[in-house]
């Protein structure tokens, strides 16, 4: 595929995400003129300016950063283990994340989660990556450990909140999913978190097109691929617990952004990381857009509009494009 | 160049290396000969450090090695070109190529007769030309020693040859290779050095000189073969 398709497809995707992101702050049930847009960051005291500062902006950063968290992390997690279903949720990161925040929210009334959800993140996709051989994943192994590894830190997740219902609520916001007015972390520390892991991704993009080469041809030419595997699954648990801090555990944005990318753009690493950027947050911001104003003043959870809209995107582009997945 | 002390390898109860010694000479072409599943892609995996002997020694006096696998998983979705470029992100951390990085992918391509197909999906090339991109990475990899497994099983004759005077030629730039090649013919032509490894897991090392004869390869591959020795020039026929 030449530059100029690519660079039409980023352009298309790149339209999406605008319109996404005009209908996750402007349009619901309190549409809001576009005139607002000049003055988006100019805003006054009246209630248009107060529900784009308080519920919309914030609303739209979070499922903005859950999106773009989620898609570069399966990005990773794929390229290092060469296996299109690694994904933070199906191989437990997300869950790992949640575990640890439950556990923070427990045990530590005051102190900072997002600490915990990170260590949690990372113990889990340790694990998981010590229990599949460490080098060399065996692609089956690899997702039935993490398969496993999801439903046991699912399960203990359901079982403290459970028995400790006193602050379940809080629990709950976690296990569902969704970009509500959870209080893990202040949107500008998250903000600041989310910059800086582009800054570290967008350092290691380029060797991903090293990694695409056999694993055991790299193993030999340069010993440092360890290590590289090493930073990448902690890049990887960090941007999950990023996007769980965000919006909770959200399954399935992992998988089908990086794969709908990889369909439309090959395996350059460096189309890749833009189109996964677009991708993920066009489908959380749209998702979040449908799942709070469908049957308002009710909301749907996300994870349910994401598995609406993802499904049927996703196995269109499969029946399409599927003969990638021949061998 | 390379010094291989004691080496032992156990491989589910199978003695595949027992305190063997081997010495491969710098600025040659090493063949590795013998029977399917006597230990040639293995002995190049413990070379390259893929897998680790359980006792002794292997020195290697290198800069870089580069390892051809005998199965390779490719990508998909990218081009030859892109396959080849991969290489280049090894070193450096930076997002473009240079100017001088694309001009040596474009002669490795020329030299290797693959500019045609240079725009062409990785998926749709054939095992030959999918064997000829995997030469390129080692050629544009500053590698100074080479290690092919079969590189040239699924190519054409006269590609066979191409490839293997190409890496001829590098051995007078400083690029040695050791390579495991099953035809026994453009063995003798090529090589220099020979690493044979018999059924019954006897090495023998030799100058081509002295390793191309009857008895040898009798011992080596179990069946008789007549060696047509016309001073540099062998010629093999096997009597079954």
């Amino acid at each position: 595929m030449n530059k100029t398709k690519k660079i039409i497809v980023i352009l298309i995707l790149l339209i999406l995400l605008i319109m996404s992101l005009y209908l996750a702050m402007y349009a619901g049930y309190k549409d809001i003129g576009i005139n607002m847009l000049c003055k988006a960051f100019n805003l006054g005291d009246d209630t248009e300016s107060v529900i784009l500062s308080v519920l919309r902006y914030p609303r739209a950063l979070k499922a903005f950063i859950a999106g773009c968290c989620l898609a570069l992390s399966g990005m990773f997690m794929q390229s290092v283990s060469k296996n299109p279903l690694a994904e933070p949720y199906i191989t437990g990161i997300s869950a790992g994340a949640g575990l640890g925040i439950v556990l923070s929210i427990l045990f530590f009334n005051s102190a900072n989660y997002s600490v915990f959800g990170f260590v949690g993140a990372l113990l889990s996709s340790a694990i998981v990556i010590a229990c599949s051989g460490f080098s060399k994943f065996s692609i089956t192994k690899l997702i039935l450990i993490g398969l496993s590894m999801n439903i046991f830190v699912s399960s203990l997740i359901s079982l403290i909140i459970l028995v400790n219902p006193m602050k379940s609520y809080m629990m709950m916001l976690i296990l569902s999913g969704g970009v509500t007015n959870n209080e893990i972390i202040s949107n500008k520390m998250l903000l600041i978190l989310f910059l800086l892991a582009l800054l570290v991704c967008s350092i290691f993009i380029p060797k991903l097109n090293y990694l695409r080469l056999d694993s055991d041809l790299i193993e030999a030419n340069k010993s440092n691929k360890y290590l590289y595997t090493v930073v990448i699954i902690v890049l990887a648990s960090f941007l999950t617990s990023l996007s769980v801090f965000a919006a909770g555990i959200l399954g399935f944005v992992g998988i089908i952004a990086p794969q709908i990318s990889r369909m439309l753009l090959g395996q350059d690493y460096r189309w890749l990381f833009v189109s996964n950027i677009l991708i993920g947050s066009s489908l959380i911001l749209f998702a979040d857009y449908i799942a709070r104003t469908i049957i308002y003043p009710l909301q749907v959870p996300l994870g349910l509009v994401v598995a609406f809209i993802g499904a049927p995107v996703f196995v269109y582009f499969l029946t399409r494009k599927g003969d990638m997945f021949r061998d | 160049m390379i010094n291989i002390k004691d080496l032992s390898l156990t491989v589910d109860k199978l003695t595949i290396f027992n305190s063997a010694n081997i010495n491969i000479p710098k600025d040659k072409i090493t063949v590795l000969v013998g029977p399917n599943g006597v230990g040639k892609t293995t002995l190049l995996k413990l070379i390259s450090g893929v897998i680790k002997p359980q006792s002794g020694t292997i020195e290697k006096n290198c800069k870089e090695l580069f390892y051809l696998p005998q199965r390779i998983k490719y990508p998909q979705g990218i081009t030859l070109q892109e396959y080849i470029e991969s290489s280049f992100y090894k070193q450096n951390w930076k997002w473009f190529l240079s100017k001088e990085e694309k001009q040596k992918v474009s002669e490795v391509l020329e030299l290797l007769e693959l500019m045609d197909k240079k725009e062409t999906l990785i998926d749709n090339l054939s095992s030959g030309e999918l064997q000829k991109a995997n030469i390129a990475l080692g050629l544009v990899s500053n590698a100074d020693v080479l290690l092919l497994d079969e590189p040239t099983s699924n190519m054409d004759l006269i590609n066979q040859i191409k490839v293997l005077d190409i890496i001829k030629k590098l051995t007078q730039k400083g690029v040695s290779s050791i390579i495991v090649l099953h035809d026994i013919n453009l063995s003798s032509s090529y090589g220099d050095y020979f690493v044979g490894i018999s059924k019954e897991r006897k090495i023998i090392t030799a100058e081509k000189k002295d390793f191309i004869k009857a008895e040898i390869l009798n011992e080596i591959f179990g069946i008789n073969f007549k060696v047509i020795n016309s001073e540099e020039d062998f010629h093999i026929q096997i009597f079954n």
